[in-house]
């Protein structure tokens, strides 16, 4: 197990790297979700932007990062550093999140929906009290696979200068060390791990009892 | 009161009318039931008294208010509407899905709770048990019940109801109808109701509005339909067995002759004057006899043959030239 004893011999290293992958990870999560989310449910109220947006974000997603990065780092005004990486993997949420907020609200039953209607319930209150809890699940599913998502790609950015543990594993790679690379990999992915179980207990709170079954059958 | 001015409605894209000039009246307090075959436009005149849809020309009235001067949600909130699919919130609770129209209507807390108990228990649901339960949670005709009671909860004058019992099976829907038979009853609302079988129509109804292709082709109580369909259409739509169905609606009292004599005698074939004479029919065959006597009470007020059943039967159903 060489790469615990690499982790203990340089720990003050290795946890400035992962306190700053946590915290590009997070900004860009809220960035994420505060965005995507708006931008879901705002096409799923005009479907002729629905299919344009969602196509964009599907040319987005399959843009490899490493050029994603370089190019917005030659943008005036970005440059290298948290900015640019920021930018690069909120683009990269864009797909996950926008395409689960979307099908989650357009998949809630019509007929819900028409008794919402039937009863006396404004358009908005059809969005928040119907489509926006029933959307729950869907959107949770898109949410957990983004968290992932970006804290994997977020290991990219250490070509532009984000000191995290992409740099472990990079410099590992130029230097043929073995036990620095696996303890970025193994870091990253508990952070990953983490961040998925946090995003599993939020939802556990946030979905209706009266939706769960559904995952179960 | 609902009034249905000359109402026509053409669909966008379509050159044939869903409705076509139709005009009726709905009063107080009555069961009205369309009936017709699918894409008789039944459903979209439903739809049209609460504004789900809109007229192409006429114009509807609710209690003397054109209802196009109404906000159409507010307007929902005074009409009670009852789908086949039911359409409860899956995520939200048995209680929390009754209370949703008074919610939108800002009643205070304590009353809302009030209300739904007495809703539940009303629908023939314990709220103790059921209230707490989420929609998937619940048979079929329990959430038949549950979109009743939710339809009810402001207590509104009107219910549009479209094809309410039509997912449940048989045997629960016979028991659905009489138990909402019976609450009307003494709720005495303004109910629309609409359905694609004819017996259901006969059951429910005060009154009849028989429709095809858009087109209103007769209005009337069940046994002026039964016993005077307009055209070979409603004819056929009341089936072979028109007769049988008269029977089922027309009171003892109406065929029973008051004149002719008969034995008293406690235990012989007695029938009550207000049953309809299928039950005298039945208890003829029973006991294999021709006449029953029919009584108020302990009172014996006449009898009725097996021959004036037949009479009437043949009179009203002979064979239109």
């Amino acid at each position: 197990m060489g790469f615990i004893s690499f982790i203990q011999n340089n720990s003050g290293l290795v946890l400035e790297y992962t306190l700053n992958h946590i915290s590009l990870v997070l900004t860009v999560l809220v960035l994420s979700l505060g965005l995507w989310i708006i931008t879901g449910l705002i096409i799923s109220r005009h479907d002729r932007l629905a299919g344009a947006v969602i196509s964009l974000s599907n040319i987005l997603f399959c843009i490899p990062s490493i050029s994603l990065f370089g190019l917005f780092m030659a943008v005036p005004g970005l440059g290298l550093g948290r900015n640019t990486a920021v930018l690069v993997l909120v683009i990269y949420a864009m797909m996950p999140l926008v395409r689960s907020v979307y099908l989650g609200v357009k998949s809630v039953d019509y007929f819900v929906m028409e008794a919402g209607k039937g009863m006396g319930m404004t358009p908005s209150q059809i969005l928040f009290r119907i489509q926006i809890p029933m959307a729950w699940p869907t959107v949770f599913a898109g949410i957990r696979v983004s968290v992932v998502l970006i804290t994997g790609i977020a290991t990219m950015a250490t070509f532009i200068g984000e000191k995290n543990l992409g740099r472990l594993i990079h410099q590992g790679i130029t230097r043929g060390n073995a036990d620095m690379i696996i303890a970025g990999a193994v870091i990253v992915s508990l952070i990953a791990l983490l961040l998925d179980y946090i995003m599993g207990r939020i939802e556990k709170k946030v979905i209706s009892p009266g939706l769960r079954y559904r995952t179960n059958d | 009161m609902i009034t249905l001015d000359r109402i026509s409605k053409t669909f966008p894209g379509t050159d044939i009318p869903a409705v076509d000039r139709v005009s009726f009246q709905v009063n107080a307090g009555n069961i009205c039931v369309f009936v017709g075959p699918s894409g008789c436009g039944k459903t979209t005149i439903l739809r049209m008294i609460n504004r789900l849809e809109e007229p192409s020309s006429g114009r509807i009235t609710v209690n003397g208010q054109d209802i196009m001067s109404l906000d159409p949600a507010v307007l929902r909130r005074t009409i009670g509407y009852v789908i086949q699919q039911i359409g409860l919130l899956p995520h939200k609770t048995i209680e929390q899905n009754v209370s949703l129209v008074p919610e939108l209507l800002n009643w205070p807390k304590s009353k809302i709770k009030a209300r739904v108990t007495e809703l539940l228990v009303l629908v023939g649901l314990d709220p103790g048990t059921v209230g707490r339960k989420y929609p998937h949670q619940l048979s079929g005709g329990q959430s038949q019940r549950v979109g009743v009671a939710r339809a009810m909860a402001a207590d509104p004058p009107i219910m549009l109801m479209d094809e309410p019992f039509g997912a449940v099976d048989p045997i629960v829907r016979i028991h659905l109808q009489d138990e909402f038979l019976r609450l009307q009853q003494h709720l005495k609302k303004t109910i629309c109701f609409v359905t694609h079988d004819i017996n259901e129509a006969v059951k429910m109804g005060d009154y009849l509005i028989i429709l095809n292709m858009g087109r209103l082709i007769q209005m009337g109580t069940p046994l002026e339909v039964l016993t005077e369909p307009a055209d070979d259409f409603v004819l056929n739509l009341l089936g072979d067995d028109r007769g049988v169905k008269i029977l089922d609606l027309t009171r003892c009292e109406t065929l029973m002759d008051r004149d002719r004599n008969f034995p008293y005698n406690p235990d012989s074939c007695l029938i009550q004057s207000v049953k309809p004479v299928k039950i005298a029919l039945e208890l003829m065959m029973k006991k294999n006899i021709d006449q029953v006597g029919v009584c108020k009470g302990e009172r014996i007020v006449g009898v009725l043959t097996w021959n004036s059943i037949k009479e009437h039967i043949s009179r009203v159903s002979r064979d239109r030239p």
